[in-house]
């Protein structure tokens, strides 16, 4: 009954016109049955792998689900990237299969891990993303150490080695803990950028010492109080060799792997994802095919061509995230052309005081035509006068198609310009080029 | 008038600029100095973490807001590293900005609802109290009309309900958001040239005309009450202004 009126939920849904579908079937199913995701999950022959954190995770759940698809597994994924228990429910009513793969919500993860009894869980990693919405990044912490605790003795655990807080975790925990991090000392940053976290140790509240910052705070760590430092990871990342027109690569144990997506901030998504492969028994070969075939969830990172041109789009969500859009902008020789929109909706973020904490500052004078828009332009192009742009090189567009054009008409032939919007200013957009015919419907893909 | 050929320069303290940042409070930092030096006048910032003491008194102190955490682990040393040189400049009229944690600490503290508290500096008359468990956050777009010289709009994002005592004044009235506790209708605290506010957004980059009041009065104070500060072309500020109060 409750899978019946779910069902027929999605269907209206997208016959209306309101979206793809992918919650409302979930939310009327929860409403007739409350235990109905646990149920179908419980279904699936090979159990479920959750994802969360604040950075990566459509991404590391695609790749994950690109490479259980490679090894014969049906996937049951939530893709569209609705992370709620809706969005989850709504995927394992309409999908069939034998491996559940779910990409939830930070707010979100002590619930899903009550209701789906996962087998293996994988945190990303914890960032300042959007306080008014979760509350603080301690708190968040605790609720998904308490969560993991609950977890049954045969399940996994993968913990980001980098992150302080995330691995911290890994100390109180009975199931089985494996962690991934990075070995590449050459990709340190000269200092902690102002936008870092957790900067003091999670478990006695002493100051950090850092060996090395790969970004944010994620690093090589020792607590100058406890003793408390960053565990030895099980799958290390080495030999780092970062591209951005041609791919990304680096070493994990034997594995070579090689990805098309840009910046340091992948390497992570992609060791997590190789690692997760690992642990569930993917074969090495198998794995590294499949992550060297990948390309980037919908906007992300995403290239479309307009004209003979490339637009490159950029996801920004918070100042950890543009920081690292802003290094891997760095690594084009090109004078840049750049599309900034900030959006302040709920889903990103309605206090725009971030952007004071993105050193914008690193892009000054490296930019040729830069153009603001979203619901907080003038915020924006008030940042970027601050950051050393001149004021007479930024241009305010009234939306979304304008600035692309006013952004394409400085890109010489065959080049690239970016866009870097904020989560529903990317919807918005990729909106209006779908119009156009330059990208496909989300829901579709 | 300053000018570049007076040499002019100003000291700008920053308290805990590692822990105490929460809310893109550096745009403040970002905006005072840039709005001195365009107008060349030098600011020297000076970094004070946890561990390092306030041993002078600057010409500006910038104070932000911290996660509950960060503000428990910077107590004690706020007191006994920082506390009574800060005390001895706002006495001198130093202009201080506090925002959101840095305000409720310039006050007599935050108390919670298990009893425990945080103790504050007590220059602000203001009192701190944990929200209630039916009380929600304070979260939104704000707009607050003061007797300084123009309206401020910023976002305020805060648990704590603050309640000011005779010995301090609001820094405005709120014209839309919730302030310091959602009912008498005060924002922040002014004390001297010490501005309390849970206003951030950033707050003084889209409020020009209050980083150039702070600044002005550092300047005077350093350089004596004839100093003015020259205007500066603030189109794209007075837009993103306006731009914020037509979104409140």
């Amino acid at each position: 009954m409750a899978t019946a009126g779910g069902r027929a939920a999605g269907t209206a849904s997208r016959a209306l016109g309101r979206g793809g579908g992918t919650t409302l079937p979930g939310i009327v199913a929860r409403y007739v049955e409350p235990r109905i995701a646990g149920a179908l999950a419980a279904q699936l022959m090979n159990g479920c792998v959750l994802v969360s954190g604040t950075n990566g995770k459509t991404t590391t759940t695609r790749l994950i689900s690109a490479i259980l698809s490679a090894s014969g597994r049906r996937v049951v994924h939530n893709r569209a990237g609705a992370n709620l228990m809706s969005g989850v429910t709504t995927a394992l009513l309409n999908t069939r299969g034998d491996t559940g793969l779910f990409e939830i919500d930070e707010a979100t993860l002590p619930a899903a891990v009550a209701e789906l009894r996962p087998r293996l869980v994988l945190c990303l990693n914890l960032f300042r993303d959007q306080l008014d919405r979760y509350g603080e990044l301690n708190t968040l912490g605790a609720k998904w150490g308490a969560a993991l605790a609950q977890l049954a003795p045969e399940a996994t655990v993968l913990l980001n080695a980098d992150d302080p807080l995330v691995a911290s975790l890994g100390c109180e925990l009975s199931s089985h803990v494996e962690y991934f991090g990075l070995d590449s000392p050459g990709h340190a940053l000269p200092s902690m950028q102002h936008a870092a976290d957790s900067i003091y140790c999670p478990r006695c509240g002493s100051l950090l010492d850092f060996g090395a910052v790969y970004y944010g705070h994620l690093g090589h760590y020792q607590c100058t109080g406890c003793g408390f430092e960053r565990p030895a990871p099980n799958f290390a990342a080495t030999d780092v060799r970062l591209g951005l027109d041609s791919p990304t690569r680096f070493k994990l144990g034997g594995m070579e792997l090689e990805t098309s997506l840009p910046g340091l901030y992948n390497v992570y998504n992609v060791l997590a994802a190789a690692a997760a492969g690992t642990i569930l028994g993917v074969d090495p070969e198998m794995v590294a095919g499949t992550v060297k075939d990948f390309a980037g969830a919908f906007g992300r990172t995403e290239t479309v061509e307009i004209e003979g041109k490339r637009l490159r789009l950029l996801l920004a969500k918070n100042p950890v995230g543009f920081n690292e859009i802003i290094r891997t902008l760095e690594l084009d020789p090109a004078p840049l052309q750049v599309y900034i929109a900030l959006n302040d909706r709920t889903a990103d973020g309605e206090d725009v005081s971030w952007i004071w904490d993105v050193d914008l500052e690193q892009l000054a004078g490296r930019c040729d035509t830069v153009v603001v828009g979203g619901t907080r332009a003038e915020d924006m192009a008030v940042r970027l006068k601050y950051a050393g742009f001149p004021p007479s090189s930024l241009s305010l567009a009234a939306d979304h198609v304008e600035a692309v054009r006013h952004l394409l008409a400085g890109t010489p032939a065959g080049g690239t310009a970016y866009a870097v919007p904020t989560y529903t200013a990317m919807l918005d957009l990729r909106r209006a080029l779908a119009a156009t015919g330059a990208v496909r419907q989300f829901w579709e893909d | 008038m300053v000018t570049s050929r007076d040499n002019v320069t100003l000291t700008l303290a920053w308290l805990y600029p590692d822990s105490m940042s929460i809310y893109g409070d550096r745009g403040n930092i970002i905006a005072l100095t840039r709005r001195a030096e365009w107008r060349g006048i030098g600011v020297n910032v000076w970094r004070l973490p946890k561990g390092e003491r306030l041993d002078r008194v600057p010409d500006l102190v910038m104070f932000g807001g911290g996660q509950d955490r960060e503000q428990r682990l910077i107590e004690s040393d706020f007191l006994e590293l920082k506390g009574e040189v800060l005390r001895q400049a706002i006495e001198q009229d130093v202009p201080v900005l506090a925002v959101c944690g840095g305000f409720q600490l310039l006050g007599h503290g935050y108390r919670d609802a298990d009893g425990t508290s945080i103790q504050g500096l007590g220059v602000l008359d203001a009192e701190t109290v944990a929200p209630r468990a039916k009380d929600k956050r304070c979260i939104g777009n704000i707009v607050v009309s003061t007797d300084l010289g123009g309206e401020l709009v910023g976002f305020e994002n805060h648990g704590g309900r603050t309640t000011l005592g005779p010995g301090a004044k609001p820094l405005g009235r709120v014209r839309k958001g919730f302030g310091n506790n959602g009912q008498d209708g005060t924002e922040g605290a002014r004390y001297r040239n010490c501005f309390g506010t849970y206003m951030h957004g950033s707050l003084l980059p889209k409020n020009p005309w209050f980083a150039d009041y702070l600044l002005e009065q550092a300047l005077r104070r350093k350089y004596g009450p004839d100093v003015r500060l020259e205007p500066l072309e603030d189109s794209l500020e007075l837009r993103a202004h306006k731009a914020a109060i037509a979104l409140a």
